[in-house]
């Protein structure tokens, strides 16, 4: 059987997501291994959420928010540009590949973007194969 | 000449309680052959001051303040002067609350804490000596991705769970701990999920470990963490030119931009 990434996709309530909405209203070509968690920031997105998924056995992480200067709470994305940094460096440090997480950016109109994101990202899962850090010690 | 550092020391302090400019000096004391924390107050005998071995102050401050002191002096170290900062920065200790008495660790104590900043910024004692680069440090650097994970998933796999770190840590200072929470960590079970667990705690030390050693010297697995913590320190200067602990600048993780920043008030 051939390898299906599972991805896990954080958007944000006023951009990404809207442009997730739009990119399914214009019926845009696209991938169907990314499953979408809707958060009003992308500020939410604590590094833990990450962790978590890598730690459960999501192939890989996909953080979306507005472009810096459009987030909807002003400042929110910029915490999430700050930790994502320091998340891809700890990830490193720790041994888990950084290409599983991406953080991206994506207005409401950006339909177009927003699926080449989704197709670039799942392509690039595939090819890096299923997640071996999963799980504990059992 | 640490034992003639001590006895001036010791005098200092004799002054600095008689001078009554402060209510204790915070330092160790040797009590029924051990040593650990002490307020030292005006009439106490100075003569069981140790400065050795090594025991950061920094969070026992807190409690020396709570308990009704208004002002203190502390004999510290550079970690402890580096914790204080950040607690100072945090919220945690007023700033004029501290009247701190640096020393400089011997060559000797910054090879055992493999310490990078063996000093404080000022030093009333002792003389600066060179940080100490880990060995291990470049073994890490130089394994591939798979290496790396293997390295730290068979180092973290003693972990017994014990909070040691977290308890010893003169930084952690959250009242409710997400180490604690259910949600993140599963209780009742060792060792606990890995990466989850450790790589939380090292994502919260980022922007705030002082580089003290006390979690490595506390846990009783012998985890070198003070190695991945070292790794993301610098990696804080490299991405927001930042220190914990070496300035009052605040933590970059919880400011915005540079590049776009807001009006006042907005």
């Amino acid at each position: 059987m051939t390898f299906e990434p599972n991805i896990l996709a954080f958007c944000c309530n006023w951009c990404s997501y809207a442009a997730a909405d739009l990119a399914g209203i214009g019926r845009m070509d696209q991938p169907t291994n990314i499953k979408i968690v809707r958060v009003m920031c992308s500020g939410r997105v604590k590094p833990e959420f990450v962790i978590k998924a890598l730690s459960d056995g999501v192939d890989g992480v996909l953080i979306l928010g507005c472009h810096i200067g459009d987030c909807h709470y002003v400042t929110g994305n910029h915490r999430t540009m700050k930790r994502f940094q320091v998340l891809e460096r700890l990830l490193e440090h720790i041994g888990i590949d950084p290409r599983r997480i991406r953080l991206d950016w994506a207005s409401a109109a950006e339909a177009e973007p927003f699926s080449n994101m989704i197709r670039e990202f799942t392509e690039q899962i595939r090819e890096l194969g299923p997640n071996p850090y999963a799980g504990s010690y059992a | 000449m640490l034992v003639l550092m001590l006895e001036d020391i010791r005098k200092l302090v004799k002054r600095t309680l008689d001078g009554g400019k402060v209510d204790g000096v915070l330092a160790l004391w040797r009590e029924n052959g051990r040593v650990g924390p002490h307020l030292f107050v005006k009439g106490d005998d100075v003569s069981t001051l140790e400065i050795d071995p090594k025991y950061n102050l920094a969070a026992v401050a807190i409690l020396a303040l709570a308990s009704g002191a208004k002002k203190i002096a502390l004999i510290g170290r550079g970690c402890d002067e580096r914790a204080l900062v950040e607690l100072f920065k945090r919220y945690q200790i007023d700033e004029d609350a501290i009247e701190f008495i640096g020393m400089a660790c011997s060559a000797e104590q910054a090879q055992a804490c493999e310490c990078d900043i063996p000093y404080p910024t000022k030093i009333q004692f002792g003389e600066k000596v060179d940080g100490v680069v880990p060995n291990e440090l470049k073994n890490v650097d130089d394994m591939s991705l798979d290496e790396r994970f293997a390295y730290w998933r068979d180092v973290f796999a003693k972990c017994i769970k014990c909070y040691g770190c977290k308890n010893a840590c003169p930084v952690c200072v959250c009242q409710d701990c997400v180490l604690e929470d259910p949600m993140w960590v599963k209780k009742g079970e060792i060792p606990p999920e890995f990466p989850m667990f450790h790589l939380i705690r090292a994502y919260h030390m980022a922007d705030r470990c002082v580089q003290c050693h006390e979690c490595e010297e506390a846990c009783p697995m012998d985890i070198p963490l003070t190695l991945l913590y070292r790794q993301l320190r610098q990696d804080m200067k490299d991405l927001f030119d930042y220190l914990p602990g070496a300035s009052d600048a605040k933590p970059p993780l919880t400011t915005v931009l540079e590049d776009e920043k807001l009006e006042e008030g907005a």
